[in-house]
């Protein structure tokens, strides 16, 4: 049952949040009540232990529960210490819809449903009041769900090799296609509020859906792990060189962001196409990060961003070398591992991507400027960011071991 | 003073205590394993000679600087910090947790600089991040090799010459050691020197103390001698550097920024030469680097006797403990044969220049001043009159600070390195140096007295020489800086619009990369 | 029978494809939707088929109440959209019958054809009234290549899929600052 709960808890928590909206203070307790349930339960939950309580498989991995548990984190974080011009029950509201999808994300047992789950959270969000057209905020996720459904039919139908290595191109294309990455890059408007723009793809649901994917894509495609890997990298390589030298040179701050969220993806796919365990790591750690620091850091330059103040102070410094993934920070843990897993396979491979770190730098410091001078709760939101990041760096075991890896 | 001050200086001393404590009771390896961290490297911490060496290059500075100086609580935070990482970085028993360690130095280095003036020069965050990366990278790939990053424990075929030019970048990356005018130099043109000074002490050993390892993990010399006499030679080029910059300085400020980068060039000369004689020289030029980094942030700028000792311990006047020192790595690369010697000839011409920049610094104008509150020019004279009496003291200083380090990662060679109270002893020579510099130490100390002090009434004098080039190499960087693609190019790389159609959706493009994966993959 | 159900999915969501008003709307997504239900009942899966039947129902009722009231089957310039429809079938017809091998053909080629026709129609930057048909379409066909496998699925993916295409019938789309 707990992988049921775990997708209906946080659903019932952006509903009663939803439904509450005219009383706020009902609508935040009742959402945070549920929404905390929602994760207890996701913590409870036996990593691979199948559930059919509503006649279909549902089954959370131990990576997949502690993505989501760091997501709850990050939304727990967000929402407490959002400014206070933002109204935490929407905040509330749109996050556990997320996390919801999430959770059904990762205890789905086959590529259909997650697809299914895709197309339900990919309409939800682009129903919503936004700055893009409906059409256009359909497109990215749409075509991700088309692909995907087109791998997996591949991969299930008899026929030529060639289907098995479609499947792949399907799978990998359709990844990117549902993250927003290079070359399906999700339209993006810098005024858009958060909820609605592409960075809940990237930044919130996309590390769970990635995992989910991949995880599926080894039962579907077990011989194509090579070209998979391959695909990975090749495009993880792109999305690095791409998101961190636009992010230095693009004029917008909201699209600085936009394109750092890219580089980051581009070195977890790297990661994730590696498939040795470093690789893996370094791929999860990278993914914290978005999580816990990059994504909430994001949300509280908005202000500063619209305002045009940004600042040279030693937080936004700190902020700048978190970003860059120095040390201490969980960002220089991840760049060790992803550099002795590319070793591991070919030299080659981790000179490029350590040159590539080298650019991380300038759009960081950017970056970090961008956040203004955080007062109040923002900058004890940013502390706290700081300080978990640090703490994941310095000793990432621990959150690797919650990981099973 | 004030009580945050009192507290990180405490802690600093507290610190140099504690290695004292648990150092000399025992004077062998002592290590504390704590398990994995997970990114690759265990919690392995190991106290050994070399660590207990560089130890105190790192602490005693700091303790000095963090004890007197004033500064906001904020940077006192970060540079207490900062001290740690480094510390940690030396006592760790392998690369990476230096890499994690130095990197967090670093950072918190240019961290303070900031907090202190953001418009300050201060170290290219980019190539110290680059530096801390190499080394990560360093020794990840001895983990693939030789299944191992653990300093004691690399098997010596793992240390290979490309590991070890990767290493030797980081190391060189770290200290900036550079023939150019590198971040060692240019911080000491802040306007306010405190966290100048401690950026300086926690970062700047670092780049040696990887070099020193790498004699460990290499069983007592590099992969290949040939790296060591490029070494060596690089040496030669930042003494050099720094002579030549030093002797064209306009002010004495300017000229004291060349201080640390010369020094440092002499003791990557002594420690690349690859004997032990050298190594255990290049260890006590580090320790005279270590007491200048606490002494000139603390001079004035004023002429004064401060200013004439400080300039004479740091160039290497007799009987100071930088002439011995010079003197026997110098002698090390002659002692070392071949044409090792040319190199020991080179650094002889630079300590030459290096001389006349000093004779010529005396009579500069002071330069840009720096807020006498951080100043204590009674502390730095004492400091620099340490480095010059401390001279006859240089066969105790190596047996006891040089020495253990020295046998520690270099191979016991018979009668190569002698340890006596009174001399130096190395292969082909004896440096009695007690025996000749205390007399010579007397005879100062005679002379002031008689003369009542040194007052110093130099005039500016010209540059010796300038260095042909410089001013077109200068125009050269500028060019590079500002160069961009010409307009009629710029068409053809065009990253707007491919990311405009990226993420405009058009199915065509988008199919058109599907296709493009498919026929990559189907190849 | 298959075959003809299979033709029928393909020919349903070319209408979809073709239509811009409400009534051509409606009638490619139940054409598409009974297709569905007929191949899906036929594989033995008649709870999944009933389910399918019920939600291509909804949406075809509220896709009649909203939108454009007219049938707008082939519009002026929809020259490409004919061509798409049918290069789509027939690119469909050929992997479904050639490519992929095996028993099932009609199976693959009503989810593949609707499957491709129908991210075209909602990557053709159409209208809201289209857009929401199409997802409905495709929600339906995700669930149908779900059942390409040897080894039948289930209802699961196909009761998934129609509560899916209820859920996004009913939804009501805010207006949006751009068009």
């Amino acid at each position: 049952m707990l992988p049921e709960l775990a997708v209906a808890l946080p659903a019932a928590g952006s509903i009663s949040a939803a439904l509450l909206r005219a009383r706020p203070q009902a609508a935040f307790s009742a959402a945070a009540i549920l929404g905390l349930a929602g994760v207890a339960v996701v913590v409870l939950a036996r990593p691979g232990a199948t559930s059919d309580q509503l006649g279909i498989s549902l089954s959370l991995s131990s990576e997949s529960c502690a993505l989501l548990i760091v997501a709850a984190a990050a939304l727990a974080l967000v929402v407490a210490l959002s400014p206070l011009l933002v109204e935490r029950s929407i905040l509330l509201t749109w996050g556990l819809a997320g996390l919801a999808g999430m959770a059904a994300i990762a205890a789905a047992t086959s590529l259909e449903m997650i697809v299914l789950i895709v197309i339900a959270l990919s309409v939800m969000q682009a129903a919503s009041v936004g700055g893009r057209s409906f059409a256009t905020r359909l497109r990215g996720p749409v075509l991700a769900a088309a692909l995907l459904a087109l791998a997996a039919a591949s991969a299930r139908s008899d026929g030529p090799p060639i289907l098995s290595h479609l499947a792949a191109v399907g799978l990998v294309a359709g990844l990117c296609a549902a993250l927003g990455t290079l070359p399906y890059i999700h339209e993006f408007e810098p005024d858009e509020r958060t909820a609605t723009s592409p960075i809940p793809w990237m930044a919130f649901i996309g590390p769970v859906l990635a995992l989910a994917v991949l995880m599926r894509a080894r039962e579907l495609v077990p011989s194509e792990g090579a070209a998979f890997g391959a695909m990975m990298i090749g495009l993880g390589l792109l999305n690095m060189l791409w998101g961190s030298v636009a992010s230095w040179r693009t004029e917008g701050g909201a699209a600085a962001w936009h394109y750092s969220f890219m580089a980051d993806w581009g070195l977890a796919l790297c990661g994730l196409g590696m498939a040795i365990a470093d690789g893996q790591r370094a791929a999860l750690l990278l993914l914290y990060g978005i999580l816990l620091s990059r994504l909430p850091l994001y949300l509280w330059s908005r202000q500063s961003l619209r305002e045009k103040r940004p600042n040279d102070r030693p937080i936004n410094l700190l902020a700048a070398a978190m970003l860059a993934g120095a040390a201490p920070f969980a960002g220089f843990a991840a760049r060790v591992l992803l550099l002795r897993g590319a070793t591991q396979l070919y030299w080659p491979l981790a000179l490029v991507i350590g040159l590539g770190l080298l650019l991380w730098l300038p759009p960081s410091l950017r970056l970090g400027r961008s956040l203004g001078l955080p007062r109040g709760r923002q900058a004890w939101g940013v502390g706290i960011a700081l300080g978990a990041n640090a703490v994941i760096g310095l000793y990432p075991q621990p959150f690797l071991a919650l990981a099973g890896l | 003073m004030k009580p945050g001050r009192g507290l990180v200086g405490a802690g600093t001393w507290g610190a140099v205590l504690a290695l004292f404590v648990l150092w000399l009771p025992v004077r062998s390896t002592q290590e504390l394993t704590l398990g994995p961290l997970g990114f690759g490297a265990a919690f392995d911490l190991r106290l050994d000679a070399v660590a207990f060496a560089f130890a105190l290059v790192i602490l005693i500075p700091s303790a000095v600087l963090l004890t007197l100086q004033p500064r906001s609580w904020q940077e006192g935070t970060v540079a207490a910090v900062g001290v740690g990482a480094s510390m940690l970085a030396v006592e760790a028993g392998g690369i990476l947790l230096t890499a994690l360690a130095g990197g967090t130095a670093a950072t918190l280095a240019v961290i303070q600089l900031d907090i202190e003036d953001i418009r300050a020069p201060r170290p290219p965050w980019g190539v110290l991040l680059a530096a801390w990366l190499a080394l990560s990278w360093a020794g990840a790939i001895l983990q693939v090799a030789g299944g191992t990053a653990v300093y004691a424990a690399v098997p010596v075929s793992a240390l290979t010459v490309p590991v070890f030019l990767l290493l030797a970048a980081a190391a060189l990356m770290a200290s900036g050691l550079f023939p150019w005018r590198g971040w060692a130099a240019q911080l000491w043109s802040r306007p306010s020197l405190s966290a100048a000074g401690m950026a300086v002490a926690t970062l700047y050993p670092l780049g040696f103390y990887l070099l020193v390892r790498a004699y460990e993990m290499g069983d007592g010399r590099y992969p290949q001698p040939l790296l060591g006499v490029a070494l060596a030679w690089l040496g030669v080029l930042v003494a050099f550097g720094a002579a030549v910059r030093a002797q064209s300085a306009t002010t004495r400020r300017e000229y004291l920024g060349e201080v640390i980068p010369g020094c440092g060039g002499f003791a990557l000369i002594a420690i690349a030469v690859g004997t032990p004689v050298g190594l255990a020289a290049g260890l006590v030029m580090l320790a005279t680097v270590a007491v200048l980094t606490a002494c000139l942030p603390l001079l004035p700028d004023r002429a004064g006797p401060g200013t004439l000792l400080t300039i004479a311990a740091a160039v290497g006047l007799p009987p100071g403990l930088a002439f011995g020192a010079r003197v026997v790595g110098l002698a090390a690369t002659f002692e070392a044969g071949d044409f090792l010697g040319l190199i020991g000839i080179a650094g002889a011409a630079a300590w030459v220049v290096a001389m006349v920049a000093a004779a010529r610094a005396i009579g500069l104008p002071a330069g840009r001043g720096h807020p006498a509150s951080e100043t204590f020019p009674r502390v730095a004279m004492v400091l620099a009159a340490l480095i010059l009496v401390a001279g006859p003291a240089l066969p105790v200083v190596m047996s006891a600070f040089a020495n253990p380090a020295q046998s520690e990662i270099t191979p016991a060679v018979p009668g190569s390195l002698g340890s006596s109270l009174i001399a130096v002893v190395t292969v082909q020579t004896n440096l009695p140096a007690l025996t000749l510099f205390a007399p010579l130490v007397l005879l100062g100390a005679i002379m002031y007295g008689i003369a009542g002090g040194f007052g110093v009434r130099g005039h500016s004098r010209p540059p010796l020489f300038t260095m042909p080039g410089a001013l077109a190499l200068g125009r050269l960087r500028d060019a590079a800086r500002s160069a961009t693609l010409p307009e009629q190019y710029q068409s053809i790389i065009n990253p707007r619009a491919l990311e405009k159609a990226a993420a405009g959706g058009r199915p065509f493009f988008w199919i058109a990369i599907l296709v493009a994966l498919a026929y990559a993959v189907n190849r | 029978m298959t075959e003809v159900a299979a033709f029928a999915a393909w020919l349903g969501a070319a209408v979809i494809v073709l239509s811009d008003g409400r009534r051509g709307l409606a009638l490619g997504l139940a054409v598409t939707t009974l297709a569905f239900a007929v191949l899906v009942w036929l594989g033995g899966e008649q709870l999944a088929a009933v389910a399918l039947l019920l939600a291509g129902g909804v949406a075809c009722f509220k896709r009649l109440r909203t939108g454009p009231d007219v049938w707008g089957v082939m519009p002026s310039g929809s020259t490409a959209r004919l061509v798409l429809s049918i290069g789509g079938g027939l690119l469909s017809l050929w992997i479904a019958t050639s490519v992929m091998t095996g028993p099932g053909a009609p199976v693959r080629f009503a989810a593949l054809s609707v499957l491709a026709l129908m991210t075209a129609r909602v990557l053709g930057q159409a209208e809201r009234a289209a857009v929401l048909t199409a997802l409905v379409a495709l929600a339906l066909s995700v669930a149908m290549s779900a059942g390409i496998a040897d080894t039948s699925p289930g209802p699961a993916p196909y009761i998934a899929a129609a509560l899916l295409a209820v859920g996004i019938s009913v939804l009501r789309v805010a207006e949006t600052n751009a068009a």
